[in-house]
């Protein structure tokens, strides 16, 4: 009843409130109700409250037919503008004031209803705070778009949802950056709904009651570092917080090993931030709370990447019952156990999905999916997950056209025939669906491999065959197999074991490559014969037939064994058609025949041979009537044994040929023979003598100085055995300079030498020369080299003193005294009084002395004296004597020696020196004799007659003796200074002073090794000479008086 | 007889000690190359104190002098059955928690594992050589595992393997005390004895 008395005033206010827009509206005053709102929360019903003054605040008010005690009534909201009047009564019910309001739609606030929250639910291994509340959309008639606002601790959101006349649970995730054991977190919401077609003004809701989420330092016993045990990615924000029991401090907190500063949350809770986080080690980052020195709390954090996408995802079967497939993971996700990278294998056609299990440290991945009945194609879609992240890779493919079999099994091989054999092999897997492409790799000895392809239908766990034919008989093959898909290759599998057979013999191929040779009588032939090829032979030769038939009788036959390869026959004196037939376990060869008649040969030429290097190229002009070709023989002569006969065969249209053997050595001297064939027999054409490569002479010829004067000198040579030839003599290289007789020196040609001349003596009959425009009484060193294409022998060589003027020589080089006593130096007076042939003056049984020569200081740098130098020479007599040297060399030698001496830094002021002088009793220490290269450092001078004791070189020298051996020396020419001023001192025991040794040396004249360069026996003219008997004397001094200077 | 009974157990105990004593020396180590090992795989402060670990008998105890070598045998099994049972946890984690990632500290824990596993045995030899035998394990087990958080089973593993190489080095006292031979009495006698 009250509804309708409702409607019905409804519907009279609404008549009034038209008029009452006509005639104007009334304005409240002091005491009347007044501020009139009108708010809705639904649109359908709206509150209105207003103020009244004082007065009326105990009466009752109208509002039109609405009765309410308080300032406030709810009433339908108005389809249009409207006039409100309120009334209010007295409590006794009389009217006490109307007041009308004009109510216009646009004045109605729209406030929604603040939301309720139904649940706040944290997740706290995500930090997830999940909130539901219920739109309230029931309340409005039609759908209406609505706006939430949410605020958590210190956030606030915004939501968007619809309202659709219903009541909607909805719900909304929020994930906290930090863990939500940290701190208490709490949620409020209110709501704004978005009526587009209400005018009036539009607000938010109130807000709804807080909801909670306490953290852990909340609870009484809460205490950790949070989060526990997460994953995050690489590059992440992290904020990590220690909750600890009441009135504990934190003393630090560090990540990993690095102490991070503290955010205090609450009293019971600190967190750290870890800004763009790196990667883990593989046990996680530990985070550390240390709240005293013996407690502590901790989490670990596991950094890591998200999985890459799978690389290179590739399916095959081996068998069609398993299906393999491989990829590689990428970029390593750093999470390895229970968080590593998880994979598993989704076929899309017929929606299996199988995981896989990988090893993490493997680089390839592999997951087996079974093949499924009746499904040629999958679609695979490999997915990879793990706690950061997600990818998957995509693979379609036709399995038959993915076939990888495995590697062929239980190889067979059989057969007993010499050309063919058949092989048998496993293939472990269903092939069935498809054809086979098997091949089989065939090799023998170190030749290359030939593959045959072998096409067959595949089969279910079968054996396989194949035949080969066209083998060599008598070999040993190895066999090896693989196959692979035959329509549709894939890959081939891998090899099968390798599997080795022999074929079996068959009868030699061919007959053998023959030759003969009559016995220079001609009543026996030598008949030769080539082993044939390992693929002729076709088995193991084990004789040869050799007969000899006259008009098809014959005459001999014999078998020779292997391993000759020649045998004699007897001719008598007819020739006849010899047949050689190779004989095998399996059958004979066709014969190989051959006439034992030698035509007659005139005039046969011997030409030379091109050597190759290789080979020897020999030529030869066409012969047009050797109808049957030509043959080259040759022998090949190795030590005592007799030469091996070889040859070669040429048809006839051949004019040359490079001959090639590996019995060839260079240097070596070949002779071949060319045989021409006709049919009536062989005939000698000629014979051509060849190197395969030349070499240089093994050596020079020996040869000697036949004659010699003031300006000449005529050497004489032998021939050189042809084995040292080498090669072909091409000529003679003579060479000469101005030179003494060096050990040190470089040959004449090395030496650089700007005076060097050379004779080239091309005319190989020649063996004299007579070289003219010397110089008189100089040293030349003449060098002779023979040479082929091959290169310049070594040198022999040969150093010559030419004659001098003997009018220069009494003028100015008046005779030296010649020490009677001394048998060294018995020389012949004057080379140009003496004989006239050479002589070589070599000093005869030389009795030596020895000089010791200890130095205690260390080595000075060497002094050349060339103060003492001097191009003057006195004339000394020769001695007759013979070339004892090779070297041949002519010198005019004077014993004792010179000892050169070393000057070590001499101090001026300090003659003496701690150089150490031992004198050994020079008749009794007559050394044995020294190879001339253990005393390199002594300097040779090798010159005929008299020279002044010069160039001597100043190199260490330690000198066991004046020795026999010291040729070298003892050929030194003339008369040297032999002089030491350090052991001229009288009191030493051991110096040439005392009593003994001097008698000894007595017979010589001076003493024979001391120390020095100080002249001895001075030139004859050489007045102001230091003396010996000189005690004292200094090198100082020497120099200092040097009469020269 | 008896006599050459007793003589014979004397030297199948006095063989067993020497050789556990060279068992623990070698345990002993292995554990402290271990211990090096898992503080740096496990990202661990070697000066970390570490609380003790429930279910292991400390290796420390006052008045050792005094024990009986029954009571020492006792603790020693007590300790290492204790140990064996912690090491294949440990080990299980490491493969729960690394997988295939660090293999040698798997091979390590495994080595020691065994060394434990064998020293156990020989432990429970030397009580068979007593009259009354090793006691059985039944509910001797350790009591599960507590739900711990990752850092706290690192530490527990340090705490494990830390008391490890302290009982190795107990233990190798033990047996050489059990080596000795009792002044006075036969050696057979000497374990079971005194106050």
């Amino acid at each position: 009843m009250w509804k309708n008395s409702s409607l019905r005033c409804l519907f009279a206010i609404a008549i009034l409130c038209l008029r009452s827009l006509i005639y104007g509206q009334e304005i409240g005053s002091l005491g009347h109700p007044q501020n009139l709102k009108c708010v809705t929360h639904n649109l359908r019903k709206m509150i209105c409250t207003w103020d009244v003054s004082s007065k009326g605040r105990h009466g009752q008010t109208d509002i039109l037919c609405f009765k309410t005690k308080e300032k406030r009534v709810e009433i339908p909201v108005p389809e249009s503008s409207s006039m409100m009047t309120i009334t209010t009564n007295s409590i006794s019910g009389t009217a006490f004031v109307t007041k009308e309001f004009e109510i216009h739609k646009k004045d109605i606030s729209f406030v929604p209803l603040a939301p309720r929250i139904l649940s706040l639910t944290p997740d706290f291994s995500t930090s997830t705070l999940n909130l539901k509340w219920s739109d309230n959309g029931s309340v409005f008639l039609y759908g209406l778009d609505a706006f939430w606002q949410i605020q958590i601790l210190r956030k606030e959101v915004t939501y968007y949802s619809k309202l659709t006349h219903e009541d909607i649970i909805l719900s909304w995730n929020w994930t906290s950056d930090m863990p939500l054991e940290c701190t208490s977190h709490y949620v409020k919401i209110r709501c704004y709904i978005n009526v587009t077609q209400f005018v009036g003004p539009k607000d938010w809701s109130d807000w709804s009651p807080v909801e909670e989420v306490p953290g852990k330092d909340t609870e009484p016993n809460g205490s950790g570092v949070f989060p526990q045990d997460t994953v995050v990615a690489v590059g992440s924000d992290v904020t990590i917080c220690c909750v600890h029991a009441k009135g504990q401090q934190i003393q630090r907190m560090t990540y990993g090993r690095e102490i991070y500063p503290m955010i205090r949350l609450s009293s019971r809770s600190s967190a750290i931030r870890v800004l763009n986080a790196s990667a883990s080690d593989t046990s996680g980052t530990n985070v550390v709370c240390r709240l005293s020195e013996d407690d502590m709390d901790g989490t670990v954090l596991f950094v890591g990447y998200a999985p890459d996408t799978p690389q290179n995802l590739s399916c095959e079967t081996s068998n069609f019952l398993k299906i393999k497939c491989t990829w590689k993971p990428g970029r390593p996700s750093g999470l390895y156990g229970k968080r590593r990278t998880k994979y598993s294998l989704f076929e899309r056609i017929s929606g299996k999905n199988v995981s896989c299990e990988v090893n993490e440290m493997n680089r390839e991945r592999v997951c087996g999916f079974p093949v499924l009945a009746d499904q040629k194609t999958y679609d695979f879609v490999l997915g990879v997950s793990n706690p950061i992240g997600q990818a998957e890779s995509l693979l379609l493919l036709d399995l038959t056209q993915r076939v990888h079999p495995k590697a062929p099994e239980k190889l067979a091989v059989s057969g007993k025939s010499s050309t063919s054999v058949r092989l048998h092999w496993f293939l472990n897997g269903s092939f069935a669906e498809i054809r086979l492409l098997c091949q089989i790799e065939v090799s023998h000895g170190h030749s290359e491999q030939r593959l045959h392809n072998v096409s067959m239908p595949g089969g279910e766990f079968s054996t396989y065959t194949a035949q080969l034919n066209a083998l060599h008989a008598y070999t040993k093959y190895q066999f090896r197999v693989r196959c692979s898909a035959a329509d549709h290759f894939w890959r081939w599998s891998d090899w099968s074991r390798i599997e080795e057979h022999t074929t079996l013999e068959a009868p030699p191929a061919r007959g053998p490559d023959i030759w003969r040779e009559k016995s220079p009588s001609g009543k026996s032939l030598k008949i030769f014969w080539k082993p044939l090829s390992l693929s002729e032979a076709n088995g193991k030769i084990v004789s040869h037939e050799v007969s000899c038939y006259l008009l098809e009788t014959p005459l001999e036959y014999k078998e020779v064994t292997e391993p000759s390869n020649s045998t004699e026959i007897k001719l008598g004196k007819r020739d006849c058609v010899i047949s050689v037939v190779a004989k095998n376990h399996a059958g004979s060869s066709p014969p190989s025949r051959i006439t034992s008649v030698e035509l007659p040969s005139d005039n046969v030429k011997t030409d030379r041979a091109v050597a190759m290097g290789n080979g020897i190229y020999i030529s030869w002009s066409s012969y047009p009537n050797m109808t049957c070709g030509y043959i080259v023989k040759w022998c090949h002569s190795s030590g005592s044994e007799p030469c091996s006969v070889d040859w070669q065969k040429f048809p006839s249209n051949t004019t040359d040929a490079v001959i090639k053997s590996a019995l060839f050595r260079p240097g070596v001297r070949y002779n071949f023979s060319l045989y021409g064939c006709k049919s009536s027999g062989y005939q000698l054409l000629k014979n051509i003598t060849g190197y395969m490569k030349e070499l240089p002479p093994k050596r020079a010829p020996n040869f000697t100085v036949e004659e010699t004067s003031s300006d000449s000198i005529l050497v004489k040579w032998e021939d050189i055995p042809i084995e040292d030839c080498q090669g072909f003599l091409e000529g003679y290289r003579l060479s000469f300079a101005k030179g003494e007789k060096d050990a040190l020196k470089p040959t004449l040609s090395e030496s650089g030498n700007p005076e060097l001349k050379v004779k080239n003596i091309t005319d190989l009959t020649k063996k004299s020369l007579k070289i003219l425009d010397l110089q008189g009484k100089t040293s030349y060193q003449l060098d002779l080299q023979a040479y082929t294409a091959g290169g310049l022998s070594p040198p022999n060589s040969l150093y010559v003193v030419t004659k001098e003027d003997c009018k220069i020589k009494e003028t100015f080089y008046p005779e030296i005294p010649n020490p009677e006593n001394s048998k060294a130096l018995q020389f012949q007076k004057n080379i140009c009084e003496g004989n006239k042939t050479l002589k070589t003056l070599e000093m005869n049984p030389c009795t030596p002395n020895s000089v010791e020569v200890v130095e205690t200081r260390s080595a000075a740098p060497k002094i050349e004296d060339t103060e003492m130098m001097s191009p003057a020479a006195d004339t000394t007599v020769p001695e007759d004597g013979s070339d004892s040297e090779t070297e041949n060399h002519v010198v005019v030698s004077y014993c004792p020696p010179i000892i050169e001496e070393e000057i070590s830094n001499p101090p001026m002021d300090e003659p003496v020196g701690s150089s150490q002088v031992v004198y050994i009793d020079i008749q009794s220490m007559y050394q044995p004799q020294i190879k001339p290269e253990e005393e390199p450092e002594i300097d040779l001078v090798t010159t005929a007659g008299y020279k002044p004791q010069m160039q001597l070189p100043v190199s260490a020298l330690k000198i066991e003796s004046c020795s026999p051996a010291e040729e070298e020396l003892d050929k030194t020419t003339g008369y040297r200074p032999q002089a030491n001023t350090n052991t001229w001192n009288m009191d030493t025991p051991d110096s040439p002073g005392s009593a003994e040794s001097n008698n000894e040396n007595a017979s010589f004249g001076s003493p024979c090794s001391i120390n020095s360069r100080q002249f001895l026996l001075p030139p004859k003219d050489d007045e102001d000479s230091p003396k010996p008997s000189n005690v004292g004397w200094s090198f100082t001094h020497f120099f200092q008086n040097k009469p020269n200077d | 007889m008896a006599a050459a009974d007793n003589t014979s157990a004397a030297l199948r105990r006095r063989d067993l000690c020497s050789r556990g004593i060279r068992l623990a020396g070698k345990m002993r180590s292995d554990v402290v190359d271990l211990l090096d090992t898992y503080v740096e795989q496990q990202g661990l402060d070697a000066s970390a104190s570490v609380a003790a670990v429930e279910g292991v008998p400390a290796a420390a105890v006052e008045r050792w002098d005094e024990q009986t070598g029954t009571q020492r045998l006792l603790e020693n099994l007590a300790a290492y059955r204790a140990f064996r049972a912690l090491l294949a946890q440990m080990l299980e984690e490491q493969q729960e928690q690394l997988g295939e990632a660090d293999a040698a500290l798997g091979r390590a824990l495994a080595a020691v594992l065994l060394q434990v596993s064998a020293f156990t045995y020989h432990l429970e030899e030397l009580l068979r050589l007593e009259s009354r035998g090793p006691p059985s394990e039944e509910g001797a087990e350790p009591p599960p595992a507590p739900h711990l958080s990752l850092f706290e089973r690192k530490l527990r593993g340090l705490g494990v393997l830390r008391e490890l190489a302290q009982w190795a080095v107990r233990s190798t006292r033990d047996l050489r005390q059990l080596a000795k031979p009792s002044p006075g009495s036969s050696s057979a006698a000497s374990l079971a004895e005194s106050p």
